[in-house]
């Protein structure tokens, strides 16, 4: 059977997980291509209005596996990561908000374990076994062998990520996003590049953002070269613990990084319509403010123009820039 | 060098709205300053600037370095040999710390953004720009005076003659005009709608950009809308403290950009600058979609006399060239 994974959404965080496990499991797996201008744009064209960039453009990733003939889709609902915490809302409904076009469109099947461990800690291997089971008739015993190479493919994808690797360097053929020249290593500014991966990394939804910066003098910090657990140990730092994991994940990072003085300044990418950020984005611009490190939030949806995007990066490093060579003299 | 030749630098502004270029000398002084509009030619609007500049220059001058800035500073930059092509947030910055040189904020509103510029110690330490809408910003109060029959020079007049101004709702330019039109058919005054459209103005700029900032004093307004008297009392009503519009307001852009041409301390005779002759230069733009992959960039593609000087516009950056150039590390990487 050929399976297709969506190359958008979760696909930039557990790709390795999900490709080993299916192709342990018998599948043949496939990834749809880099997000292109067609597959937004068909997915912007079948997807509600309501929602956010990168959740369209999956329904575009969705219409391209359609196109390559795969015989199902994968479209996990993950509820949930970690216990008392859930996922962007819009994991959870996933397959359902694909589902409801799916008919219409002519997807193959979709492939949707549910993933939820807000209760109990390793409930994703039950889950997941009874996945095997149902769709790909397998045994409890090659499930758990499939479980057990997926997480050490995972687990090698984060060693190498927390190793300063950038995701784009380790997930197969994402070769756009290579900066063409960069300044010296000591003329470069330490920049936070925050948000959520199926943004930043999206080389079409965020035109080449990490490649720009790279190109105008930022030497990246990632959210992903912290061990996990101490990004969601630094998440804690907030009156109220936040609800969603992978806002979890950012809080942590924004925490971390003012705490060590790890940046020079912190560039925040949110998608219009996430619901989310919109929630978080105030606690990153204060924790930023108190400890008076310089931080620029990039909104991007669908008509971001490219110029206006260049403009305040630009701008933003060049103030890093001036900032330094004044506290120098 | 000639010796009755003074030195200069220039500077170049082209925005969507307005394309504005200075010559400095070397104490940072306006030699000259044209301002006109870009009508949506870039090209025309710098080489004809260009020719009204040197008509206006009180003397001769060598320029010595070159700067381009505004949202087609690439465009500028390559068709005129510029020595450094900015952005137009550290240009307004850099001029503003020239005019008042502690000022602690910088208004800016142009053609299609506004900007907020907090500085310390003549260094940006924040900004912010509009996001992607347009509303309050130039154009829009361009549109409203075409509308009302008042040409926008007049409207800053017509404001401060107001002592009632009307409510406007400010947040989106298609509310503010039918907000407009209904006080107009109510039968309040004119100028009352237009100050209350600048206090509009003002309460949307505030609220964009200001997000947990403050306005620290000395301000300093800027821009095409400073022109507009009502925008700077509807600040000054808003900020509470007094607002200064700088002489040289509306091409304060190109005035940073040519001090920034000049913090690079080229030798004379060194600059990449292609001289006035270019206004005598037949360039031609035009663009095709590239057919390379799904995303069908579109590339534009700038010839003078036939020959390709510049291309660019596309994702992957195969067709990227400046100066006649290819980008062939580009070009490999994406092989």
């Amino acid at each position: 059977m050929r399976v297709g994974i969506p190359r958008s959404l979760l696909y930039y965080k557990y790709l390795p997980f999900w490709k080993t496990f299916l192709t342990r499991l018998g599948a043949e797996v496939e990834t749809s291509p880099l997000t292109n201008k067609k597959i937004l744009s068909r997915g912007v064209e079948v997807a509600e209005n309501e929602l956010c960039v990168p959740v369209k453009a999956f329904y575009g990733h969705c219409m391209a596996l359609r196109d390559n003939g795969v015989d199902a889709i994968f479209v996990p609902r993950v509820v949930s990561v970690e216990e008392r915490a859930y996922t962007c809302p819009k994991f959870l409904g996933l397959p359902d908000m694909i589902g409801a076009v799916a008919g219409p469109l002519g997807l193959p099947p979709l492939l949707t374990p549910r993933l939820n461990q807000r209760e109990k800690p390793r409930e994703f291997k039950w889950q997941l076994i009874d996945f095997a089971r149902r769709q790909f008739g397998r045994s409890k015993l090659d499930a758990v062998a499939a479980l057990e190479s997926a997480r050490l493919a995972q687990r090698s994808y984060q060693a190498g990520l927390v190793g300063g690797k950038k995701p784009l360097d380790l997930l197969p053929n994402s070769r756009f996003n290579v900066p063409r020249s960069r300044p010296p290593a000591e003329q470069r500014k330490r920049i936070g590049l925050l948000g959520h991966p199926y943004n930043i990394y999206d080389g079409y939804i965020t035109q080449n953002l990490v490649a720009r910066l790279e190109e105008m003098g930022a030497e990246l910090v990632l959210p992903e070269m912290t061990e996990h657990h101490e990004l969601m140990q630094a998440a804690t730092d907030v009156p109220k613990q936040l609800y969603w994991s992978y806002e979890k994940e950012i809080m942590g990072a924004i925490n971390l990084w003012t705490e060590n003085k790890a940046v020079d300044g912190v560039v925040y990418v949110l998608a219009f319509a996430c619901g989310p950020d919109s929630m978080i984005q105030v606690l990153i611009e204060h924790r930023a403010r108190i400890h008076d490190v310089p931080l620029m939030s990039l909104i991007i949806d669908e008509h971001s123009g490219e110029a206006g995007l260049i403009t305040r990066i630009e701008a933003f490093l060049d103030m890093l820039m001036r900032k330094k060579k004044t506290a120098a003299a | 060098m000639n010796d009755s030749l003074r030195k200069g630098y220039l500077g170049i502004d082209v925005g969507s709205v307005s394309t504005n270029l200075v010559i400095l000398d070397e104490h940072a002084g306006v030699l000259a300053a044209i301002y006109r509009r870009t009508q949506g030619q870039p090209i025309r609007a710098v080489q004809k600037g260009l020719a009204e500049l040197v008509a206006e220059l009180p003397c001769p001058v060598e320029v010595v370095a070159a700067g381009a800035t505004g949202s087609a500073r690439h465009l500028t930059g390559v068709i005129t040999g510029a020595d450094v092509v900015k952005n137009e947030i550290t240009a307004h910055a850099v001029a503003a710390s020239q005019v008042v040189p502690d000022v602690s904020t910088v208004l800016e509103i142009g053609g299609q953004d506004s900007k907020l510029i907090i500085l310390d110690n003549g260094i940006v330490t924040d900004f912010a720009m509009n996001s992607v809408c347009a509303a309050g910003t130039g154009s829009f109060l361009d549109h409203q005076s075409a509308r009302l029959g008042i040409p926008i020079e007049e409207f800053g007049d017509y404001a401060i003659s107001s002592e009632v101004p009307a409510h406007i709702a400010g947040r989106c330019s298609v509310f503010a005009e039918s907000d407009m039109i209904h006080k107009q058919q109510v039968g309040i005054a004119v100028e009352d709608i237009i100050y209350g459209l600048c206090h509009a103005l003002v309460r949307n700029y505030i609220n964009n950009l200001s997000k947990g900032k403050s306005f620290n004093p000395p301000i300093v307004f800027q821009g095409g809308v400073a022109a507009n008297a009502g925008m700077k009392r509807a600040f000054e009503d808003a900020l509470e403290t007094e607002v200064v519009v700088p002489a040289h307001h509306n091409v304060m852009g190109a005035i940073g950009s040519a001090i920034l041409a000049m913090e690079l301390e080229l030798e004379p005779g060194k600059t990449g600058f292609k001289g006035f002759e270019i206004t005598d230069l037949d360039y031609r733009t035009s663009s095709f979609a590239c057919n390379g992959c799904s995303n069908t960039c579109e590339v534009v593609r700038i010839k003078v006399d036939g020959k390709t000087l510049a291309r660019w516009g596309g994702r992957c950056g195969k067709w990227e060239m400046r100066d006649g150039k290819l980008d062939r590390k580009r070009e490999k990487v994406n092989r």
